[in-house]
């Protein structure tokens, strides 16, 4: 009897379980594990969206691999990568570092530098695009000012420029965010570390290099692995100022990725795409799962 | 404490200040020009107008639909932040305080839902939206929306249920209270800082989401803020002085809410990116 009323009771939390989760798990399923699904499955064939579709097996895959277009892409992915590394995460340490010295005003300095980060990608990408117009832009008009006006060059449609200019304003967006993690990670550093070098008189800069930055260790290793993933995934800011132009020099994954299944109708080729570049995002999810494992302490 | 050296504190400041210019005077510039001339902006680009016309404003938001597109893009930020927080923090209470089959399941697909990048989906999800006859209705936005936020949100706000002592709930049970009544009245107070968080971060992304927006909205008059700036820069793209005008509209009511708020913003993109 005891038991009967225990099972009946359990039943109906089970049941208010499954309730409180449906919502939640039903648009969850019908818009991402399924898509996610149904796109493994279009990489198998040929498929423009309209008519039959047409089984292909590892096809498309292969495709991949003479896609000179498509290598591009994930070269100039590396270029951006190793640029954003420095000019995210290398300016983000050294930011961190200096609203980390003890003078006054650091919440001023924060709050400024963070100040990129909210705003939309896309509206970034136009002012920037404005800031390296050759004829009114705000960079050629400083370098007249300062008569290097022999470099003032249209920054965006120079194959050689491209790549750099877009990853600046990568920078310019996301240094002040890294700062942010890092300047947290170095608050929960036990100030009595410090206050033992203060003693010994070591310089701010000499704190930090020996200090400070050993022990935010592993925060570093999470911020680079999130400017990768993030590479990997970035897309506003490439189709809003260059969308691949000139000449693919700014190439990436997703601008590709667009191209091919919403201009071209490729869809199982771009699916094939996307399954590859969604392999390497979750291998390095788990890398930085692994190494943010480390940092609760 | 040792006291510092003045010539440290110049050096130090005037970096500071030359870093702070670089942050801003792009912003600075975008804004300045908006008030000038086309003519004026290609001749002195670095000038500052010579007298404060909101002309450029008032052509933007006439011609650009600035405050359609706003107008749109609010709806859509509104409705998807509170949708997805009532329904993961519904999860998250399940998660943390219910047991029942196939929950170790349940969590692991929502855990692997953090990680799945826009990319992995968006291609069969257009065609789900196609297939349930959802093209051009705000909801082909805010389906997909809470789909994507859904992982991130249960995964703070679990953190945060799980943070109460069983004691508060158990005596409300005793008191005869339901999961329902558990959920609403006792439990979702005590997470409101949990909600803000999650809040902050979905409202931010979704109110800068581009790419699903540029794919599933055809529809002029229901483009998102995003989407119709760009548009109206691709129609005007040589009216530079309205364009800055637009730009000036989305950035400087976006900073203001950033200065007031910015203890919770920054909590919040960080504690969200961080995890996720």
């Amino acid at each position: 009897m005891q038991g009967m009323i225990r099972t009946r009771k359990n039943q109906k939390n089970e049941l208010s379980g499954y309730l409180f989760v449906a919502p939640a798990f039903i648009i969850f399923l019908i818009f991402v594990l399924l898509p996610v699904l149904i796109t493994f499955a279009y990489s198998f064939f040929r498929y423009d969206g309209f008519n039959p579709m047409q089984y292909i097996g590892f096809s498309n895959y292969s495709r991949l691999y003479l896609d000179k277009i498509h290598l591009q892409a994930y070269m100039n992915t590396f270029i951006y990568i190793a640029l954003t590394l420095v000019l995210e995460v290398g300016v983000g340490l050294t930011l961190a570092a200096l609203v980390s010295a003890r003078f006054k005003g650091s919440i001023f300095f924060r709050t400024a530098f963070f100040t990129p980060v909210l705003l939309p990608g896309v509206v970034v990408g136009m002012l920037w695009t404005f800031v390296y117009n050759q004829r009114f832009g705000l960079l050629n008009a400083l370098l007249k000012a300062i008569k290097l006006e022999s470099l003032a060059i249209s920054w965006l449609s120079n194959e050689k420029t491209a790549l750099i200019a877009v990853s600046v304003v990568s920078g310019w967006i996301f240094a002040g965010y890294y700062m942010t993690i890092f300047y947290a990670a170095i608050q929960r550093i036990p100030k009595d570390l410090y206050d033992a070098a203060d003693i010994d008189g070591a310089s701010p800069i000499r704190q930090f290099l020996y200090i400070k930055l050993p022990l935010i260790m592993d925060m570093v290793v999470v911020a680079v692995l999130l400017c990768v993933t993030g590479a990997f995934q970035g897309f506003d800011l490439f189709y809003v100022m260059t969308n691949g132009q000139p000449n693919h020099k700014t190439e990436i994954v997703t601008t590709w990725l667009v191209r091919i299944v919403f201009n071209n109708r490729d869809v199982g080729y771009g699916s094939a795409m996307s399954v590859v570049l969604t392999l390497i995002v979750l291998i390095m999810a788990v890398g930085i799962n692994k190494a943010r494992r480390h940092t609760e302490y | 404490m040792k006291t510092k050296k003045p010539l440290a504190a110049i050096v130090y400041y005037l970096v500071m200040i030359i870093i702070s210019a670089y942050c801003f005077f792009p912003m600075i510039w975008m804004v300045y020009s908006s008030f000038k001339t086309n003519l004026s902006i290609f001749k002195y680009p670095l000038a500052l107008p010579e007298s404060v016309s909101f002309t450029n404003w008032k052509e933007a938001w006439r011609i650009g639909k600035i405050s359609v597109y706003a107008g749109n893009s609010l709806f859509i930020t509104a409705t998807t932040t509170a949708a997805l927080l009532l329904f993961s923090a519904m999860a998250a209470y399940a998660f943390s305080r219910i047991s029942f089959k196939g929950k170790g399941v349940l969590v692991s697909l929502f855990v692997l839902g953090l990680f799945l990048p826009i990319q992995s989906y968006f291609i069969a999800q257009n065609a789900i939206i196609n297939f349930l006859h959802l093209g051009d209705s705000f909801f082909c936005l805010i389906l997909p929306y809470i789909a994507m936020g859904v992982s991130l949100a249960i995964y703070i706000l679990r953190e945060y249920f799980s943070a109460i002592p069983t004691e508060m709930d158990e005596s409300a049970r005793i008191d005869g209270a339901g999961h329902a009544q558990i959920f609403w009245a006792v439990m979702l107070p005590m997470v409101t800082p949990g909600l803000a968080t999650a809040g902050v971060f979905t409202t931010l992304s979704v109110w800068n989401e581009f790419l699903l927006a540029l794919l599933y909205i055809q529809n002029p008059d229901m483009k998102t803020l995003t989407v119709g700036m760009y548009a109206f820069s691709g129609q005007h793209s040589t009216d530079y002085a309205m364009l800055f005008a637009g730009l000036s509209m989305i950035t400087i009511p976006m900073i203001l809410v950033y200065f007031m708020f910015n203890k919770v913003i920054v909590s919040g993109i960080i504690e969200g990116a961080v995890k996720g």
